[in-house]
């Protein structure tokens, strides 16, 4: 009962993600002639050397690339970092891109290997991520939706670590079709592009990924 | 409580309640899985159970405005950087227009020339052998002198022999 007010609890300082609409109102008053070009028109315009259009596309896609960050990293300084480096990689590779793709797809394809990659080299251990998360409470641009009692707070903060370590043992492959999906509300096609595999093989992966939690968080439910 | 966690669905249809979850199956599917569902209490539970359990692994954030300003101005500075680093070799390839050809062809041709000319001398003086036997010689040729003067000495010495003999005898 206990472990379900704090599921309660960590829903209060859930939030959805963010629409196009939320997006499009975080960056109004900023007004360009780039403002209206679509994605494609921008890389090409980027391609050719346009730093104001890259910037552009980085408005744009700033704010998801962030979050898909968070998915991996479940931690705000560690998000900003792989997105980042997400973007300046994109940077880096656009005149490699060849439009066969989206540019969103090629991308977050982006994000999602530099998640990976970053996953690969961190070994975290269950104390270190405590760490991280009680220094990201102590952060003064930290603003959770509403205070919460302190013992929910204990207890949500339990929840997220048990949750972090199960995801943590997720494979690769699980884990991203799995926060593609659950967290970013992709659809199976969209991962599928983004993982450079058939749409079957994304299923599968949640589906092993789902039931492969469920055995480590049982206890929650 | 912690039971339900064990509740098991049926295992031809566990992907699909999965899907059905997040809202990806469709058509005929659904409406399979839909009449099995009302009959079968495991696959029901089971998707209770997905539907209490995986928001609980959701850890969203939506960081304040500040947040975002700093995070465009840094990347801004992040890209400046890589843009100074790259401009050193990016205008590398502008050495290669058509008016430079010539003139690099033509230093190129004059640098294989002279080391192949300089390299080829190289090689031909260390792989004459009788160059080294020659290297050898000079030295005692330069000496024939000294040696001839050897030659007088042992005379001289031969003489002053015979003389002391000769007195000897006397």
């Amino acid at each position: 009962m206990a472990c379900l007010q704090a599921a309660e609890g960590v829903e209060a300082f859930r939030r959805p993600f963010l629409s196009p609409s939320s997006v499009s109102e975080t960056t109004k008053g900023r007004e360009s002639p780039l403002t209206h070009s679509g994605d494609e028109e921008l890389v090409a315009l980027a391609q050719r050397g346009d730093r104001q259009a890259f910037e552009e596309l980085i408005e744009r896609h700033s704010q998801k690339a962030y979050h898909i960050a968070f998915g991996f990293a479940r931690d705000r300084e560690e998000a900003k970092d792989l997105s980042q480096e997400a973007f300046l990689k994109a940077f880096a590779y656009l005149k490699k891109f060849d439009g066969r793709s989206s540019f969103y797809t090629w991308f977050y394809r982006i994000v999602v290997n530099v998640c990976l990659d970053y996953k690969r080299r961190a070994k975290r251990t269950l104390a270190g991520e405590f760490d991280e998360t009680a220094e990201s409470q102590m952060d003064p641009s930290y603003q959770p939706a509403k205070p919460l009692p302190l013992d929910q707070q204990v207890l949500a903060g339990q929840i997220s670590l048990k949750v972090d370590a199960a995801l943590q043992t997720l494979p690769a492959k699980q884990r991203t079709a799995f926060i593609l999906k659950n967290h970013q509300g992709l659809a199976i096609k969209e991962i599928a592009e983004m993982m450079q595999t058939a749409e079957g093989t994304v299923k599968v992966h949640l589906h092993r990924a789902v039931t492969a939690l469920r055995l480590s968080l049982a206890e929650l439910v | 409580m912690a039971h339900q966690a064990h509740t098991s669905a049926c295992e031809t249809y566990e992907e699909d309640l999965v899907l059905l979850h997040y809202g990806e199956l469709s058509g005929a599917e659904r409406q399979k899985l839909d009449s099995h569902l009302a009959s079968c209490a495991g696959c029901a539970s089971y998707l209770k159970e997905l539907a209490t359990l995986l928001p609980l692994t959701v850890k969203s954030d939506e960081p304040p405005q500040e947040f975002w300003q700093n995070y465009s101005r840094e990347l801004r500075g992040k890209l400046d950087d890589v843009a100074a680093k790259k401009a050193w070799w990016q205008n590398f390839p502008t050495i290669f227009r058509p008016g430079y050809v010539p003139a690099f062809a033509t230093a190129a041709i004059v640098v294989l020339a002279l080391t192949f000319t300089l390299s080829k001398t190289v090689w031909d003086t260390k792989s004459n052998p009788q160059d080294d036997e020659m290297a050898e010689a000079l030295p005692v040729a330069e000496n024939l002198d000294f040696f001839s003067a050897m030659d007088i000495l042992d005379d001289l010495e031969l003489l002053e022999f015979i003389g002391s003999q000769s007195n000897n005898a006397a």
